[in-house]
């Protein structure tokens, strides 16, 4: 599998490391209230069958982290952005 | 122990002789096939300033406008190299780039970029940190193959051109210029890039030179 960098190109697997969901977003509030929250966002991941947008760390290139929408079937790779876009 | 300088309350002793990174490892001479001209020549840049320039928050604009004007650069938003006065600037990362200096030797080319760049980019001296390998020769490319994931091909990998990856998992950043191809290791792996470049030249003839 090979990964299209932004910044880099085409890079192979070895270079990444993945970092899980992309779509997770951490809680705001640190209230006992918001318990089911935070347990959602620790440890509750959906597992799709088809695309899934999950980040990616370059360690071994620019050490970007990077936002990859892969089809968990196919592991076909249909976009890469920076994590960091807009910021 | 590779020590370049010795800093002392704001002034530097910098007069030492500075150690290559393959002593005691490589000892200049040809290697592998000994027919013919080498196929590879390697050498090391020894005293070259080395240093990374990284962009504060929103600094970005400002920082390339400064180095315009102090090196006559443009500073590239990717992983190759822009040549200015005495300096070579390369892409590694988003608003990161590395500097390389035979003018501005060792410790003084961050010194001279802290000074300039106040405010606008971080400078981290890099100098006493990491050896720069020069490899050139016909197979320059077919030994550098034998390591790098990267499609070296001319017509791709132009003179200029960089790349942050790994050599037979070594981090290292690779650069062309013009035919000679540069590669900057950290200095603690030298003995282990000496043993892969020994194994990997010697079918082409490899010509260990050192320089001053
Ligand atoms: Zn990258």
């Amino acid at each position: 599998m090979r990964i299209n960098c932004p910044y880099c190109g085409a890079r192979g697997l070895e270079e990444f490391t993945y970092r899980g969901d992309a779509t997770v977003k951490r809680p705001e509030s640190i209230e006992e209230s918001a318990r089911d929250a935070w347990v959602d966002y620790v440890y509750l991941r959906d597992n799709p069958a088809g695309l899934h947008k999950e980040l990616w760390h370059h360690g071994a290139g620019c050490h970007s982290w990077l936002e990859v929408t892969r089809n968990t079937v196919t592991h076909e790779i249909t976009a890469v952005e920076l994590a960091a876009k807009g910021r | 122990m590779p020590i370049l300088s010795i800093r002392k309350e704001g002034g530097s002793v910098s007069n030492l002789e500075s150690t290559s990174a393959l002593h005691g490892f490589a000892t200049p001479g040809r290697y592998g096939k000994r027919d013919g001209e080498a196929g590879v020549t390697a050498s090391e840049r020894k005293n070259l300033g080395l240093a990374t320039v990284v962009a504060r928050k929103g600094q970005e604009a400002a920082l390339k406008t400064a180095i315009q004007g102090a090196y006559g650069a443009d500073l590239p938003d990717g992983s190759r190299s822009a040549v200015g006065k005495g300096v070579r600037f390369i892409g590694i990362g988003p608003g990161q780039w590395f500097a390389v200096s035979e003018s501005l030797a060792n410790e003084a080319l961050a010194d001279e970029l802290a000074t300039k760049l106040q405010g606008i980019a971080s400078v981290a001296d890099h100098s006493s940190g990491r050896a720069v390998m020069r490899i050139e020769g016909p197979a320059a490319r077919d030994v550098l193959a034998k390591g790098l994931m990267i499609d070296l091909d001319p017509r791709v990998f132009v003179d200029g051109a960089a790349a942050t990856s790994t050599l037979s998992h070594m981090g290292v950043l690779l650069w062309r210029d013009g035919n000679a191809y540069d590669v900057a290791l950290f200095r603690s792996v030298g003995g282990s890039f000496w043993g892969w470049l020994r194994d990997s030249g010697a079918a082409f003839g490899l010509e260990f030179v050192t320089t001053s």
